[in-house]
């Protein structure tokens, strides 16, 4: 597969005002002001073949639409190399804008007063899409979902789930070669998130679109991508499949038990037992976060079945949310 | 092909006007509104004058000037600064650059839609009105045309400056202050509000190196002046055409030094 997307050692900074406290601090800051630097995006490395789907992964803040924001070149990076398809983005941003398609998920491309099909129209002629094209994208469209219902519909009166998958398939419209989707899912319910990232999937798949995703629904990331890349604090922590994410850590599986007894004394005692793992407890529940590869769940359990009584247990697989979690809060290098 | 690109804009843009017809009628009644007090403004003026005609206009000369003004401003206000302001704050504007086509047109073309709806549903019908209402004040001859090419040029000069003061958005990040300041600065110096005739003659000879009085007293002038001399027709569409292309360069180099500050400092 050709690699579609090229960034070597990007950096983004940031210069930004240092407000000073209170009133007077107000008035000190028209006249003088200092600046400090933040580097919102710190020296990225990544390369993305023609028809992934890659999921970008991060807390708030973490630069996630900042990269983003250099990839379809709204965003000039202060220092590295970006290659997209090509093309060096921020330099001839009206001719590059037609290689990709954007949806920001909070914010519409479509005209407001005026049926989706008005819309297309529209973006059809600004994008110099051709009638079989646009007939030929169309009928893909109508295999894929009831689009008919939504055509003729000005987009004021859709709901967010509607107006959000009329927007990616605004997007896809004029056959991008990318297309950037930021937190498409959010603030949607569990049904259109399915119908959503099921249409994203099928659109990829036609296509052979490359896909770049953010998002904070774990969901998502599950659905879709095959892989993904978590960036905090302007770094990139981690950038392969989902797979290999959970052996990240080596191979975590939860234990929870039930004894008979007060459950707080025993929770105090296993932790000083096992005192390599983290214990928790809830009101019914003793979890034990056990490293696998430390110490076979079989034996943990062999070893507190000699000194407890065990009522009812669970084993449960670490998910792709806890293990992102443990990397957010770790923040591990 | 490529033109097509453009008129689908002005075709959404007459479209998108027409869903809110409610509008036109508030329009409508506001000017009615603005012209009564308009009328007894001047009325009183002239009441309170031992001449009939001041600086070389009756009272029946400048409130068809007004009128018409005030058509020509519902014609070509396109509210762009609200518009560019209001992109910049929600970070809409982040999806208008990523079209393929450059900013400055594309907001041109999109509200050009808006100018040729209000010319059929609010210029038009006043103009008529007032042909008939003063019994041919206004002559039709060869200075509709003339007329005509001066609005185009006036509604281009209006939409760069308007398009500077919209860049200016991207540095002060407050729209409110600065569309005032705009719309009173231009509407004064360019005879919208009051005809140049009764302006002082030191301010006459300075608004004469301005780009403003391109844009309402140039083509009312035009248009008032039944037989206009050649020379006077040419002078006036030429100062036209030279403000036209200065404002455009300068409004294209200025939002274009202005974007690189947002691709370099983000936005």
């Amino acid at each position: 597969m050709s690699e579609i997307i090229k960034l070597k050692n990007v950096s983004k900074e940031y210069k930004s005002v240092n407000h000073r406290e209170g009133f007077i601090g107000c008035l000190k800051d028209v006249f003088s002001r200092d600046f400090k630097i933040i580097k919102a995006v710190d020296s990225i490395s990544l390369n993305i073949s023609q028809g992934e789907i890659v999921g970008l992964l991060g807390p708030n803040g973490a630069g996630k639409s900042t990269t983003i924001k250099i990839m379809t070149g709204i965003l000039k990076p202060t220092s590295g190399k970006i290659c997209v398809d090509g093309s060096i983005p921020y330099l001839n941003r009206t001719k590059y804008s037609q290689k990709i398609g954007v949806v920001f998920g909070q914010r519409s491309q479509l005209w407001w007063a005026l049926p989706l099909v008005e819309s297309f129209k529209i973006l059809k002629d600004i994008y110099q899409v051709t009638d079989e094209k646009y007939e030929e994208i169309m009928k893909l469209y109508r295999s894929l979902l009831d689009i008919d219902a939504l055509l003729h519909k000005p987009v004021r009166q859709m709901s967010l789930g509607q107006r959000t998958l009329s927007d990616i398939l605004a997007a896809f419209l004029h056959d991008p070669k990318i297309v950037f989707l930021d937190e498409p899912t959010i603030g949607l319910d569990v049904s259109m998130k399915a119908k959503i990232r099921t249409l994203i999937h099928a659109l990829n798949k036609e296509k052979n679109t490359t896909v770049i995703l953010t998002t904070h629904d774990i969901g998502d990331v599950d659905a879709l991508c095959k892989r993904i890349i978590i960036i905090d604090e302007g770094k990139m922590l981690y950038d392969n499949d989902i797979e290999h994410l959970k052996g990240f850590f080596g191979s975590y599986r939860t234990l929870k038990l039930r004894f008979d007894g007060n459950i707080q004394e025993q929770a105090t005692h296993i932790q000083e037992v096992l005192s390599d793992f983290s214990v928790s407890v809830d009101d019914e529940w003793i979890s034990i976060l056990v490293d696998d590869e430390k110490e076979n769940v079989i034996d943990i359990i062999g070893l507190l079945q000699n000194s407890y009584n065990i009522k009812d247990m669970q084993i449960e697989e670490i998910s792709t949310e806890e293990v992102i979690k443990k990397i957010y809060e770790e923040r591990l290098q | 092909m490529k033109l097509k690109k453009y008129l689908t804009l002005t075709r959404a843009g007459i479209m998108e006007t027409f869903q809110f017809r409610l509008s036109f009628i508030v329009m409508i009644i506001g000017n009615l509104l603005y012209l009564i007090v308009m009328y007894f403004v001047w009325s009183a003026i002239y009441a309170s004058s031992n001449n009939d005609i001041i600086n070389g206009m009756a009272f029946t000369d400048t409130l068809i000037y007004l009128v018409l003004a005030t058509a020509q401003f519902n014609l070509m206000e396109m509210y762009i600064v609200w518009e560019i302001g209001n992109n910049i704050r929600s970070g809409r504007i982040v999806l208008d650059l990523l079209k393929p086509i450059e900013y400055r047109k594309y907001i041109f073309w999109l509200f050009s839609g808006g100018v040729v709806s209000h010319f059929l549903m609010t210029f038009l019908p006043t103009f008529i009105a007032v042909a008939i209402a003063t019994h041919g004040a206004i002559s039709m001859g060869i200075n509709l045309l003339y007329y005509l090419l001066s609005v185009v040029m006036a509604i281009s000069i209006n939409y760069s400056i308007e398009f500077i003061v919209g860049t200016i958005c991207l540095y002060t990040e407050s729209i409110w202050g600065i569309n005032i300041m705009k719309q009173v600065i231009v509407l004064l110096l360019s005879g919208a509000t009051i005809p140049i005739a009764f302006f002082p003659e030191p301010l006459k000879a300075i608004i004469n190196y301005l780009p403003f009085q391109s844009i309402y007293n140039a083509p009312l002038s035009l248009l008032l002046d039944g037989t206009p001399a050649a020379e006077t027709v040419l002078s006036t569409l030429g100062t036209q055409l030279i403000w036209c292309i200065i404002m455009m360069v300068i409004s294209k180099v200025f939002w274009k030094v202005s974007l690189r500050q947002i691709t370099v400092n983000g936005g």
